[in-house]
């Protein structure tokens, strides 16, 4: 019988899904469910919310500097209020932390109820600029027939487009889906979706968004294509609650930005993203 | 629709850097990256800066871990005086300041919860002295876990990159292996030999250095 891979077992320690057949061979093998349970001592030791990436911030009383400054012999003192704010300024819900499902019983230790941790700035937790990705372990994947698009595939996406209620796309009629991810709310929001990538038998393509979400009174959705490293990204157009079609640029490598991502923008002239995104999905293209 | 993140101004189109504090800061402090560079260079106002801007970071771990009282304070105070006197020990080149100190922090939760289970400990061994009874080794009883993340964090430390950021996001900010490679830029396969491997290393440090403090 085949054994999963090490790096199978590995992934099974941190208690991600493994693909059906490698879940089903880890059910009845005693030597690959062995493995993971020696590896994942180490997993349960420290993958503890006690020790996750911060959480709510909260401002230490003022006799903790005070402990530093005799220990240190430092003379320059931080300024209270500053102190004082930084705690309170953490109004942003972030997603990264969560109830971590693999908590074990941490010792002797009455962890306040922090359900809805707050982060400040994640990404200094983890030394990386980014912004936060909730987990969501099941990108969804459409990639029609491979066949030559022909008729009857382009007749079926055609009937899915007008279904949605998408604006006619005006070009040729033939479309093919080649890939399509869901868009899962960021943070605590409740905006989420779809997004798909048509292709036309003359090698257009569009971004097709079919957006659930609240609507907004003084701003927009905008969506965008964003690379992996989260740096570079390409403005697609500004969508609203419902479907909406937007032309993708020739050329435009949807390998580098994967990313889809739907932001609130502010009627403020400024074309750069606001940094504030409601719901994403990443492409498998 | 809550404000996620604050960009930089400045970087047009790029979501890529954030601000840290979203409030106007006086133009005449340093951003974070120089913070970072200062507090390795000794120099103290950065740390009264360090301790503005990530103090509440660090407490609100400590908080979360014993409760809002001495024990989150003593935890909130001894990582930044760690972190002053040990201030060598950071490499501005090698991440910011904040993870550092997050890393200094879960040290102090760690070494917290050790001294109280030495303590229970000792103040069993005390009673069952003081009821004519054989004390048994001061070994016995010590749990397993507790002991294990004061290892395991050692061993963390002596990861290199990418192999400790790629663990550090699985471990402590609940990321898959694909959400993992998006966020680093690394390929799959990369970022799974690498977990597979760290939890290897992990596991070995466990069988070698746990094996002997149980002895």
């Amino acid at each position: 019988m085949q054994h999963c891979t090490p790096e199978q077992l590995g992934l099974a320690a941190l208690r991600e899904p493994l693909p059906d057949a490698d879940a089903a061979h880890l059910a009845g093998c005693e030597q690959c469910r062995a493995e993971v349970a020696s590896l994942q001592r180490a997993v349960d030791a420290l993958a503890v919310p006690q020790l996750a990436a911060p959480g709510a911030s909260v401002a230490p009383p003022p006799g903790v500097w005070a402990a530093i400054a005799a220990a240190t012999g430092v003379t320059a003192a931080p300024r209270p209020e500053v102190v004082a704010a930084s705690a309170q300024a953490s109004v942003a819900p972030a997603p990264p932390l969560a109830a971590a499902p693999r908590a074990v019983e941490a010792p002797a230790v009455e962890a306040p109820a922090v359900e809805d941790p707050v982060v400040e700035h994640p990404a200094a937790a983890s030394g990386g600029s980014v912004l936060p990705f909730r987990p969501r372990r099941r990108p969804l994947l459409l990639v029609a027939a491979a066949a030559v698009a022909g008729a009857a595939i382009g007749a079926g996406a055609v009937a899915v487009l007008r279904d949605g209620g998408t604006e006619p796309i005006g070009r040729e009629p033939v479309v093919d889906t080649v890939a399509a991810v869901a868009l899962d709310p960021l943070a605590d929001n409740d905006a989420s979706g779809r997004a798909s990538v048509i292709e036309r038998t003359d090698g257009t393509r569009a971004l097709e968004v079919e957006l659930r979400a609240g609507d907004l009174d003084d701003r927009y959705y905008e969506v965008w294509l964003i690379d992996e490293a989260v740096q570079d990204m390409v403005s697609v157009g500004v969508a609203r609650s419902g479907t909406v079609t937007f032309e993708l640029p020739v050329g435009l490598d949807l390998g580098r930005f994967p990313i889809v991502d739907v932001s609130v923008e502010p009627v403020d002239g400024d074309p750069a993203h606001s940094g504030v995104s409601v719901a994403r999905g990443v492409l498998d293209t | 629709m809550t404000g996620l993140l604050a960009l930089r101004p400045g970087r047009m189109g790029s979501v890529g850097l954030v601000e840290p504090v979203p409030t106007q800061r006086v133009t005449a402090e340093p951003d974070d990256r120089e913070v970072g560079r200062r507090f390795a260079a000794g120099e103290e106002q950065a740390l009264a800066w360090a301790y503005e801007r990530w103090a509440g970071q660090v407490h609100g771990m400590a908080v979360r871990a014993f409760g809002p009282g001495p024990d989150a304070e003593d935890v909130t105070q001894q990582t930044f005086m760690s972190a002053w006197t040990g201030r060598g020990g950071y490499n501005p080149d090698k991440g910011p300041l904040p993870a550092w100190l997050v890393g200094v922090c879960r040290h102090k939760i760690a070494d917290t919860w050790a001294k109280r289970d030495r303590q229970r400990r000792e103040t069993e061994a005390a009673m069952s002295e003081a009821q004519s009874m054989p004390a048994g080794p001061v070994t016995a009883g010590v749990d397993t876990a507790v002991a294990d993340r004061v290892l395991l964090l050692d061993e963390l430390d002596l990861l290199g990159q990418p192999q400790r950021g790629i663990i550090e996001l699985a471990f402590f900010e609940d990321l898959t292996h694909a959400q993992i490679a998006v966020r680093t830029g690394l390929p799959l396969g990369t970022v799974k030999s690498h977990i597979r491997r760290t939890l290897e290393r992990l596991r070995n440090r466990l069988e070698v250095d746990g094996a002997a403090l149980h002895a």
